[in-house]
């Protein structure tokens, strides 16, 4: 055993807090682009185009079925091999596809399993005073089908907020890389890492706090 | 890409310089040679390549990526050269253009303090032993007589702290940075033996046109740092030694 060197832990903390907004940036373009792609796959499955469907299925398998890290390495390391224009993709873009990918097959299924646990009176209600289904989805379903998902699709952006570490390993200079090259000059790996550790549990817990008023202004309408 | 609008976010824009930016890859990792602290990206490396701009004139950008990408990243294009004691062997040779050598080193058997078993690295038999992925040392391993008989881990990083743990019965990197690990570290360390290959390293360019001309540019300044007695100083305020010259 030897004691924690906490002055040092306290010199790594900012310089590791500046790596937060990359981070953010990372999984915030992520999450809008997974919301996006899930959205468009989720209405989808929901109204199955015959010729696109099972290429919306196959999608949703391969990227729930293989891990995250395997996918990075496949973007980054082995699609330039075939395809040598993606050379060009840095890290970060990288990252963030992969990231994009990967959580939008997983956030389909949460978005069509709402859209589908909207009550089927709902849907008859609106169809019977005349609405479009657009008009249908927009004004009764969607509102209702989001307050559903809400919960998990955070949870997923915590996920993916978590995910960005990995980005590293595509030798992106991210809050878990700039750690592994501080403990490359120091030696003091359980140090740096447990800085690390602790940043991104006060960004999760920062977020959940986010979450329960966001859960609070969707059920303002079943409010008793 | 995305990329470029995440940077904007950041609001890191790229400074303009006047004069032609010369990008450097190396790993920030391997100390002294390129590490981190407190933010700021240092080691002999560092010395010697801004030493190499100012005297060339040329503006010096150091990108850090994982050791075992630099060379792709350099093949494709994503930098212009690696400051990372990157070993002159036959093989890089033939796919690139070498500027003369600024170190020469040699491999050398590191083990865990106390480790009285291993002397050197014809004990390295029936041993697990380290070593930096894609580097020349995996390589100087892998063409030992008796290599099949050692079990050869390799590792992105932190090669000494695994050896350090007992994870490892031993680590394999050049004598200069093991010296000064073992003097600097917290870790238990000890150098095995003598080094057992010498090696000259140099700085990689593309064997392209543009690759050569830089090269030429680069192995110009490091003439002239070599003659005015820069190289030894960066070296003598690293290591205490001259590493920068044929003994």
């Amino acid at each position: 055993m030897r004691g924690l060197d906490l002055d040092y832990m306290l010199g790594l903390v900012p310089v590791i807090l500046g790596y937060v907004p990359l981070t953010l940036a990372m999984a915030g373009a992520g999450m809008v682009l997974a919301l996006l792609l899930a959205s468009l796959l989720a209405v989808e499955r929901v109204f199955p185009l015959r010729w696109l469907d099972w290429l919306v299925v196959l999608f949703i398998s391969f990227f729930r079925g293989t891990p995250l890290l395997v996918q990075l390495f496949l973007f980054y390391y082995g699609l330039p091999q075939v395809v040598s224009v993606l050379t060009n993709i840095d890290g970060v873009t990288a990252a963030i596809m992969g990231l994009t990918l990967h959580f939008a097959a997983y956030m389909a299924e949460t978005i069509r399993a709402a859209i589908l646990g909207v009550d089927r009176s709902q849907w008859e209600a609106a169809r019977s005073i005349g609405m479009t289904q657009w008009q249908m989805m927009r004004r009764i379903i969607l509102p209702q089908a989001a307050r559903v998902a809400a919960p998990t699709l955070v949870n997923y952006f915590i996920d993916m907020i978590k995910g960005t570490s990995l980005a590293f390993t595509l030798g992106v200079t991210e809050m878990m890389g700039a750690a592994q090259k501080e403990a490359a000059g120091s030696f003091l790996y359980f140090e740096a890492f447990l800085v690390v550790a602790i940043i991104y549990w006060g960004m999760v817990e920062l977020l959940n706090q986010g979450q329960k008023r966001l859960e609070t202004y969707l059920n303002r309408a079943y409010a008793r | 890409m995305i990329a470029a609008v995440v940077t904007l976010v950041l609001g890191s824009a790229a400074v303009a310089q006047d004069a032609p930016t010369l990008r450097v890859g190396m790993s920030g990792g391997y100390f002294p040679f390129t590490f981190v602290r407190q933010g700021v990206l240092q080691g002999f490396e560092v010395d010697v390549m801004n030493a190499v701009g100012e005297r060339a004139g040329l503006g010096i950008e150091f990108a850090t990526m994982s050791f075992s990408g630099l060379i792709g990243a350099l093949e494709s294009g994503r930098i212009d050269t690696i400051a990372n004691q990157i070993t002159i062997t036959p093989e890089r040779e033939a796919r690139f253009a070498f500027t003369q050598p600024y170190v020469y080193d040699g491999a050398q058997v590191v083990v865990r303090e106390g480790n009285a078993g291993i002397g050197g690295v014809e004990d390295l038999r029936g041993r697990t032993v380290a070593v930096n992925l894609g580097s020349n040392f995996e390589e100087l391993l892998r063409e030992l007589p008796y290599a099949d008989e050692i079990d050869i881990r390799t590792y992105e990083s932190n090669i000494a702290q695994d050896t350090a743990l007992g994870r490892v019965d031993a680590f394999v990197m050049d004598r200069v940075s093991s010296a000064q690990l073992i003097q600097e570290s917290p870790l238990p360390l000890a150098l095995a033996g003598a080094p057992f290959s010498e090696i000259r390293n140099a700085l990689p360019f593309r064997s392209d046109k543009r690759g050569m001309a830089l090269r030429d540019e680069v192995d110009a300044a490091l003439t002239a740092l070599r003659e005015d007695g820069t190289l030894a100083e960066i070296s003598q305020k690293w290591f205490g030694t001259d590493i920068t010259s044929p003994d």
